[in-house]
């Protein structure tokens, strides 16, 4: 067993699932391609999830569930991810749970967590309108007061999971004068309504995922009690957005899950596919595309543990938090995917050949997670509208409550230590131009030169990670000074060049994640992390963002990351900072006789 | 930059703003808000100030949601107090948003602390041209 904790429900779920490379297995390549090509929602697969009780990590303990840790539910979300997204996200729909765990009462808590736990109870989340997008107090869908509850009116398009669940979150509008207040929260049981007020909106033909039950939901005079309210009536936007930052953060588990199959089954192609005399894993450009891919899956390890832990530490600073994740994970993950499939060649595009297809399938699935939930776009503007403050913030604070915010990092990063319990109504709709991880970055850098002299540690990293850091700080320091000089208006349409500092802001909040989380684990993480090469590596990797590779200390040796992508393979075990204990690939060589077999019918 | 009042004491730096005939200083503290609120929506909705009326529900002039809770922590920053993040949806016009402001905090101290910090950051000439309660935010902005 791992020794984290925070990492045993990760390592039995992939115990009990198996090998995905292995047909007979539970969620196998073979099986979620089929279902995938039959467009058919994974049913049985879901049941068995509800039957192993992993819907109960969905509630927390104070609520009769599992669930302790944000770092746990990142793991046996990718668990499920590197299998499969389709049925990842949509039994993942129960994380909109987090939507009355932090704001019911406590009636409507028991309900909830009786309805996931005795009736094997799914959601969805029905706020998007057809006419209105992002637009959420656009909202046409109302509820207008009658005694005793409300009457629904409207339809909630796309809805993931808005036909196949018993529970749907519904915004609608309360109040005609319009405006933020105007909105409000409900449960809608679908058990307690009169069949004939509700409705479901026919399945869409989707990309990707293409199983799950992506449709609608439409009400017509449609009676709902007064206690299926969450929160305050006009209290509906706050709940949502807090709740956002919630989901959005954690969809980085999707992208992560998605990523290790990505890089897994092209590894597969690369160390069994002879050309020219050698592997292709041997030549060194795809060498390079694998070893890359596997540091950008490191950065973005990084960075999503981080948030995940820190939502017990500094759950006020999730405004910022959630949509750097939710924009860096997923887009640097997505490029990941685009980048390894350079190495498939054309099997990246069949859908039957190389492990089942499933790297297609990858593809075209992954590709939702950056849009869902919060676009890009909108994640970017989130952080756009705080960027003066945070900059503000960082110069009014520098050199000040400088234990205060060590111990915070430490708290957020140090894998070993546990984690506050989840405090939702922490959240806040913007975070006071507080972002430890930029804020923190002097620290950092002073915790590196302590470091000079130590044992175990080769000078020529070290030296190479002030340097990087020295670097991360300029620009930072730039940004700042950009953002000071910048004008700034209200509204939708905000300049692109605003939107690219937004960017930059999430490469150096991803960056300086990367320096903690090794800063934070050098003594329990293996010697492969405590090293440091991967670091410098993945900082280098993301100061190319900011500098041309000739401005730049040239490449260190990669051979310490190949070797290390290569153990992790053959032990199946997750290419991760934390790399627990996959499901074992019991006869390795027998995948390979597959693989070629396959080849050849190809 | 700093918004801080440790270091200073009201009457101390009074006397600069005082012979700066900045026109905030003769406002009562719900006038100083509601013309800090009006400069405000103004520049940063490209509006002209007269045409913003106090009484106004503030999505009138084109103001979201979510920069209704940005201009709260510019609000926050001015006046270096800690404000409720919804404060602009739950009193949504400048009038409602100021009383509210002045009722519940002790905005006659920070409103102090923000006229001499502004003074002491912005040369008093340009102050005046800015009518004086822009120039804090004119130089946050650089423009």
């Amino acid at each position: 067993m791992h020794p984290l904790k925070q990492y045993w429900v990760a390592e039995a779920l992939e115990r009990d699932l198996g090998d995905p490379c292995h047909p007979d297995s539970l969620m196998s390549f073979q099986q979620v391609v089929e279902l995938d090509e039959r467009e058919e929602f994974p049913e049985a697969l879901l049941n068995w999830l509800y039957n192993w009780k992993l819907n109960h990590y969905y509630i927390p303990t104070e609520c009769g569930g599992e669930f302790t840790s944000f770092e746990e539910f990142v793991a046996f979300v990718r668990v499920m991810s590197r299998r499969d997204l389709t049925t990842s996200i949509s039994f993942t729909t129960l994380f909109w749970s987090y939507l009355v765990w932090m704001a019911g009462t406590e009636k409507q808590k028991q309900r909830l967590a009786s309805f996931i736990k005795d009736q094997n109870g799914a959601m969805c989340l029905a706020y998007s309108e057809r006419a209105h997008g992002s637009d959420l107090v656009g909202s046409d869908v109302r509820a207008t007061k009658v005694p005793g509850g409300y009457l629904l009116n409207g339809e909630k398009w796309p809805i993931n999971r808005a036909t196949i669940s018993g529970v749907s979150f519904v915004l609608a509008k309360t109040d005609e004068s319009g405006g933020a207040r105007s909105l409000s929260l409900f449960m809608v049981e679908k058990s307690q309504l009169d069949s004939a007020t509700y409705y479901n909106l026919p399945k869409i033909l989707t990309h990707g995922i293409r199983g799950s039950d992506m449709s609608g939901i439409g009400f017509k005079d449609c009676f709902i009690p007064e206690s299926s309210r969450i929160g305050a009536e006009g209290a509906g936007l706050e709940w949502a957005l807090k709740g956002f930052q919630v989901t959005r953060t954690l969809c980085a588990a999707f992208s992560q899950g998605a990523a290790d199959t990505a890089l897994r089954t092209t590894l597969n192609f690369a160390l069994n596919r002879q050309l020219y005399g050698k592997t292709v894993f041997d030549m060194p450009q795809p060498r390079r595309t694998l070893v890359d891919a596997f540091l950008d899956i490191l950065i973005c390890d990084c960075a999503t543990i981080g948030a995940a832990r820190g939502f017990h530490v500094v759950p006020e600073q999730f405004s910022v938090w959630s949509a750097v994740v939710k924009y860096f994970v997923t887009t640097q993950l997505e490029s990941m995917v685009a980048d390894v499939s350079v190495v498939l060649g054309a099997r990246y595009y069949m859908r039957d050949a190389h492990d089942w297809g499933i790297f297609q399938k990858v593809v075209r699935d992954n590709a939702i997670i950056s849009v869902f939930d919060g676009s890009t776009v909108v994640n970017l503007h989130a952080l756009l509208l705080q960027l003066r403050q945070l900059a503000k913030q960082r110069s009014r604070q520098r050199g000040k409550n400088l234990e205060v915010l060590q111990a915070r990092l430490a708290a957020c990063f140090s894998l070993d230590q546990p984690v506050p319990t989840f405090d939702g109504r922490k959240l806040e709709l913007f975070s006071r131009g507080a972002d430890d991880v930029l804020q923190g970055l002097e620290l950092a850098l002073a915790q590196l030169q302590a470091l000079e002299g130590a044992p175990n540690l080769d000078s020529g990293v070290l030296q190479q990670i002030v340097s990087f850091t020295h670097l991360l700080l300029e620009e930072l320091n730039a940004l700042d000074h950009s953002l000071e000089h910048s004008t700034f208006e209200f509204g939708h349409d905000q300049s692109p060049e605003l939107f690219d500092l937004a960017k930059q802001y999430c490469t150096l909040h991803a960056a300086a994640s990367c320096l903690y989380m090794w800063l934070h684990n050098r003594n329990h993480l293996g010697a492969f992390f405590a090293q440091g090469e991967w670091l410098v590596l993945c900082l280098r990797r993301l100061a190319l963002k900011f500098r041309p590779a000739h401005s730049l200390a040239s490449r260190i040796n990669d051979e310490a990351i190949a070797q290390e992508l290569l153990r992790l393979y053959q032990e199946d075990k997750l290419f991760s900072i934390v790399p627990f204990q996959l499901a074992t690939s019991k006869v390795q060589g027998d995948q390979t006789n597959a693989t070629s077999e396959l080849q050849l019918q190809a | 930059m700093q918004l801080q009042n440790s270091s200073y004491k009201p009457s101390e730096v009074l006397s600069p703003i005082d012979s700066g005939t900045s026109q905030a200083i003769e406002a009562s503290p719900v006038e100083a808000i509601q013309q800090w609120l009006v400069s405000q929506l103004a520049k940063q909705l490209s509006l002209d100030p007269k045409n913003i009326k106090v009484q106004e529900p503030l999505t009138r002039y084109g103001l979201d949601s979510i920069d209704a809770v940005t201009l709260v922590g510019e609000l926050e920053d001015w006046l270096d107090l800690e404000l409720p993040s919804t404060l602009l949806w739950d009193y949504p016009t400048v009038e409602k948003a100021a009383t509210f402001l002045v009722q519940e905090f002790d905005v006659a101290t920070a409103l102090n602390t923000a006229k001499a910090e502004s003074a002491l950051s912005t040369p008093p000439e340009k102050a005046e041209k800015s009518s004086g309660w822009g120039g804090l935010w004119n130089r946050i902005s650089g423009s």
